[in-house]
């Protein structure tokens, strides 16, 4: 029975953590290809002419949040390969070595 | 050098877990890329060259020992990951007998699942081939079956949980995110919501090829150092020889180079027609459970993970069916993977047992080897390549051939 508890106290954590990032990021990523059709004709951006800075502006900050992420699940990645444990002080990662 | 019975053994045993290193790589290239190839943001070359060159990169990274693997389900290890003294008395015998059969098992298991393009879990099979020849070995105490308190372990914390629930998470997860992204671009055109979401979904399916290098490739150097160890060619618990991560590095990438086509196929374009913004947010959610999952210690299988985000990606997107039927029948693969390929390490053990010595090993070593080649070779009546992995899916075509007698 404690190790059904222990399971779903995990559980929710991870939909929790998954949803807002799993699911958040891609809508974020969406924003962004959406903004970059904001003038364009026929839901898609006009061929050979650039969108207007607004909404490259929106859209590049959106790419530039995904990619930001992608690049620190690759750091994460890394970081517990070499045995480094990273925990979230709030939202301040600390590292500490695994033993 | 003298060439002993021992060394033989031990030979037989690096290289039985280097096949199941390599059939792991093969049978895990679908989940990080099938859905980046169904989408045609890949080509099928280009996804599995992408994906085998990540695996062999994540393999280099796993700097941190994985001694300890089998700990999570058996008792053959102390907790510094040495082996048990009673093992290793005769040369190593007993531990190299278990580990070999178990091998054996899991890629005997592996080879099946692949023929009938299903994709099951690699740390299953693995689990259950060591959990059934350790019960043939050392009895049924020989097998963690509960961690203690509410510290997840043993085979209910490690693997059945983790089996019923991270399919469902993702699958909630990757619907959600479906959901938000096509509501978010409902209003463009089909053919730009293709292409603008393709670079999307090769960066989450290259962050899934990573991850699976540094997490799979661990297991199989786990296991290799073990049987040094077991059998006295290596000492340190805190390090592994280069030789071993080198193998395994390349052993895994090459079997994702060979790639898994048949359950690419299944997991791209058997469960539901899949379209870019869809596969980017399948993608997206395996990789946030999965990386979650690790940072909170919840051991769970990537196979999993990924066939549950492509499921809940259906569900997300209007007007698209999920196959149940090929749901349903993986879900059975996934119930039945630890115990079958359990009964398959065991049946092993015994063989090699009663067989005795050195006989033993290379008997087993050569039934998993005509098994596999047999599985292989009957492959070739309906073989599914690069070439054909995008086809339209038949229902009645692709149904496996076991279970083609069936309404679905």
């Amino acid at each position: 029975m404690d190790q059904v508890l222990a399971a779903l106290d995990a559980t929710w954590r991870i939909l929790l953590i998954g949803i807002l990032l799993g699911a958040g990021l891609p809508a974020l990523f969406a924003v962004g290809v959406r903004a970059l059709a904001w003038s364009g004709t026929d839901g898609a951006p006009t061929p050979g002419v650039r969108p207007p800075l607004k909404a490259r502006l929106v859209a590049y900050l959106c790419f530039g949040v995904a990619i930001l992420a992608v690049l620190l699940g690759i750091t994460y990645i890394v970081l517990h390969g070499f045995g480094i444990n990273v925990t979230f002080n709030g939202v301040i990662p600390v590292f500490t070595p695994k033993h | 050098m003298i060439v002993t019975p021992e060394f033989i053994l031990l030979s037989l045993v690096v290289l039985t877990a280097l096949a199941f290193d390599f059939t792991n790589g093969f049978h895990d290239t679908a989940n990080a890329m099938a859905t980046s190839i169904a989408t045609k943001a890949l080509s099928p070359k280009a996804a599995v060259t992408l994906s085998a060159i990540l695996n062999l990169v994540g393999a280099f990274l796993s700097v941190e020992v994985a001694l300890t693997v089998t700990n999570a389900v058996i008792r053959i290890q102390n907790s510094d990951g040495s082996p048990r003294p009673e093992l290793i008395a005769d040369g190593g015998y007993a531990l190299l007998l278990i580990l070999m059969a178990g091998l054996a098992g899991a890629i005997t298991w592996n080879v099946l699942t692949w023929r009938l393009g299903l994709p099951s879990s690699s740390s299953h099979a693995l689990f259950g081939g060591l959990v059934g020849a350790t019960v043939a070995s050392l009895g049924w105490a020989g097998v963690k079956w509960i961690g203690e308190g509410t510290k997840l372990d043993g085979v209910v914390g490690k693997v059945v949980l983790p089996a019923l629930i991270s399919p469902v998470v993702a699958m909630v997860v990757a619907m959600i995110g479906t959901r938000l992204v096509f509501w978010i671009t409902a209003k463009l055109a089909r053919r730009y919501q293709e292409s603008g979401f393709r670079w999307g979904q090769v960066a989450t399916a290259s962050l899934l090829s990573l991850s699976h290098g540094t997490n799979d490739a661990q297991k199989t150097m786990g296991v290799v150092t073990l049987a040094l160890i077991g059998s006295g060619h290596w000492t340190s618990t805190t390090e592994i020889p280069f030789w071993v991560k080198l193998a395994c590095a390349l052993a895994i990438a090459s079997g994702t180079y060979i790639g898994g086509w048949r359950i690419i196929r299944t997991m791209g374009r058997g469960l539901v027609e899949v379209f870019s913004p869809q596969g980017m947010a399948a993608d997206s959610a395996s990789a946030a459970v999965i990386l979650t999952s690790s940072q909170l210690g919840f051991a769970l299988s990537t196979t999993h993970v990924c066939t549950g985000s492509i499921i809940g990606s259906g569900l997300g997107r209007k007007g698209a069916t999920v196959r149940w039927g090929v749901a349903a029948r993986m879900g059975l693969a996934w119930v039945v993977t630890l115990p079958l390929a359990g009964l398959v390490g065991a049946g092993m053990w015994w063989i090699a047992h009663l067989i005795g010595g050195i006989g033993g090993g290379v008997a087993i070593f050569a039934i998993m080897c005509a098994v596999a080649l047999y599985l292989w070779w009957h492959s070739k009546q309906d073989p599914v390549s690069h070439h054909n992995v995008n086809d339209e899916w038949a229902e009645s075509a692709d149904a496996p051939a076991s279970v083609s007698g069936g309404t679905n």
